[in-house]
């Protein structure tokens, strides 16, 4: 499964180059904004980082399911589908690769935001308003650490759990495609119709789970409940694939 | 060895392969003869489960194909699949990666022998290149059942007594050769059983040697009765 995880990287890793490339020309930006002050530099920097950072996660999960259809529709698919591995490790190996480079952008962009809120406080505000920001963190958190911070972690697991289920349902709908509407009319539209209505489904089944005790405790259950599904529809596809893919 | 029983693939109205029987047994090599269409690569991707049959079924020693099977027996297909960003080095590393039997060291050999180099860009290669590099990975395999789909596709003549040469190297008591190519002449010369598939069926199979025997034929002559003028009788 490694190894193919470690193929998964390989394909998707000239655009991933190319978006710590853009990343970083706007980071630049950004930064001689800060030390020549100039204000223009700092708006086009900002506005440049925040739009790689969610067009970036965003296609991140695009590409994954772009990879995979290509993988299912042109003669490469040999490349996997004649190794000694099933259909589970082939689309596994997937899923995983994509969780794990979202999760990692998503570090990777909180990091660099912290950082630079942190030049910019510094360089425009002075250490010490710094040190004062920091303490007048602490105490927020001190005063508010049982409820905002495990919030904020469950938040985040929903959101990875709803995205991890968009993406393999768009897994199932491709490999739906690819098998039992293969050659037939129409097959991408029906497949994307296919992809909205479990999609429909999933969240009205996740948004009908009844309000808990806490709203942590809801948005813990939501996400349990997504993860569920998600590993359902990977299950699917899987034994879809292993009996009906012909490549 | 690999067999397939009853088998049948159809892709909409077409029938590829029709309830087709049949038995690859150590130690031979194996030519699948047919015109374009007849059902020679669909049957070799059924052995490997690229392909799933409608109905009937391929076995490996007794189990059905699939990721076990795919451990031994080694496919080249006819269509280039690498991916475009691999070198011919990438190409025996993927290959080195996935495949216990793969030599790295017999790999690089074969390059050499056909005049390729690890550097080389797999997408900027002539189909002819293309064709080398296929048949290198492959063979640097040390597997139980080859299935070469049109391994002389677009290769010069010399080239050919190269590929030949580096695919009979590969023979064994021990292992299964098969080779699917227009170029009847050439596999006469090489191969032990002939595999004659016509419209999706098999239309004959046997040992050349008997053949010619019991038939009084070549497998050029009798390629010509069964696809040229007579081939209805026949089949």
């Amino acid at each position: 499964m490694l190894k193919l995880m470690k193929y998964e990287f390989r394909k998707t890793m000239f655009s991933k180059m190319i978006l710590l490339a853009i990343t970083a020309v706007f980071e630049a930006l950004f930064l001689a904004g800060i030390f020549l002050d100039w204000e223009n530099g700092i708006v086009f920097g900002v506005m440049g980082l925040v739009l790689c950072t969610f067009i970036g996660i965003f296609y991140i999960g695009l590409e994954s399911l772009l990879v995979f259809h290509r993988d299912l529709n042109t003669k490469q698919s040999y490349m996997l589908f004649l190794t000694p591995r099933n259909s589970y490790q082939i689309l596994g190996a997937k899923v995983l690769e994509n969780g794990i480079s979202l999760f990692l952008a998503g570090c990777f962009f909180i990091v660099l935001a912290a950082a630079d809120y942190t030049v910019a406080v510094v360089r425009l505000g002075g250490f010490k308003e710094l040190l004062d920001m920091v303490e007048a963190f602490l105490t927020m958190i001190q005063i508010e650490v049982d409820i905002t911070v495990v919030d904020s972690v469950v938040a985040v697991l929903e959101v990875l759990a709803l995205w991890l289920m968009t993406i393999v349902t768009g897994a199932l709908a491709i490999v739906l495609s690819a098998t039992v509407l293969a050659g037939k009319r129409f097959s991408g539209l029906v497949s994307f119709l296919i992809f909205m209505l479990i999609t429909w489904g999933c969240n009205t089944l996740i948004n009908h789970i009844p309000e808990l005790s806490t709203m942590t405790f809801t948005y813990l259950v939501q996400a349990l409940a997504a993860l569920l599904l998600t590993v359902v529809m990977y299950v699917v596809s899987g034994w879809v694939m292993e009996r009906k893919l012909s490549v | 060895m690999l067999e397939c029983n009853e088998i049948m693939k159809t892709y909409g109205r077409k029938t590829a392969v029709d309830h087709v029987s049949l038995k690859l047994e150590p130690g031979r090599i194996y030519a699948m003869l047919g015109p374009n269409g007849s059902g020679k690569t669909t049957l070799m991707k059924m052995a490997v489960g690229l392909v799933k049959p409608n109905s009937g079924e391929f076995l490996y020693n007794g189990n059905p194909v699939g990721r076990e099977s795919r451990r031994e027996i080694a496919y080249m297909s006819t269509e280039p699949y690498f991916y475009g960003w691999m070198t011919a080095g990438d190409v025996g590393r993927y290959y080195g990666d996935f495949f216990e039997d793969f030599s790295m060291e017999r790999y690089l050999y074969l390059l050499d022998r056909m005049e390729l180099t690890p550097e080389m860009k797999a997408k900027a290669l002539s189909s002819g290149m293309m064709a080398k590099l296929k048949i290198a990975v492959t063979m640097a395999r040390k597997a139980r059942v080859y299935l070469l789909d049109e391994p002389l596709n677009g290769i010069d003549l010399l080239a050919r007594d190269v590929i030949i040469r580096s695919v009979l190297e590969e023979c064994a008591d021990d292992v299964a050769l098969v080779i699917s190519s227009h170029l009847v002449d050439e596999l006469e010369r090489v191969v032990d059983t002939a595999i004659f598939m016509k419209e999706g069926r098999l239309a004959m199979m046997g040992d050349i040697e008997e053949l010619r025997m019991r038939q009084g034929k070549s497998v050029v002559d009798l390629y010509r009765e069964i696809y040229g003028h007579g081939g209805e009788e026949t089949c």
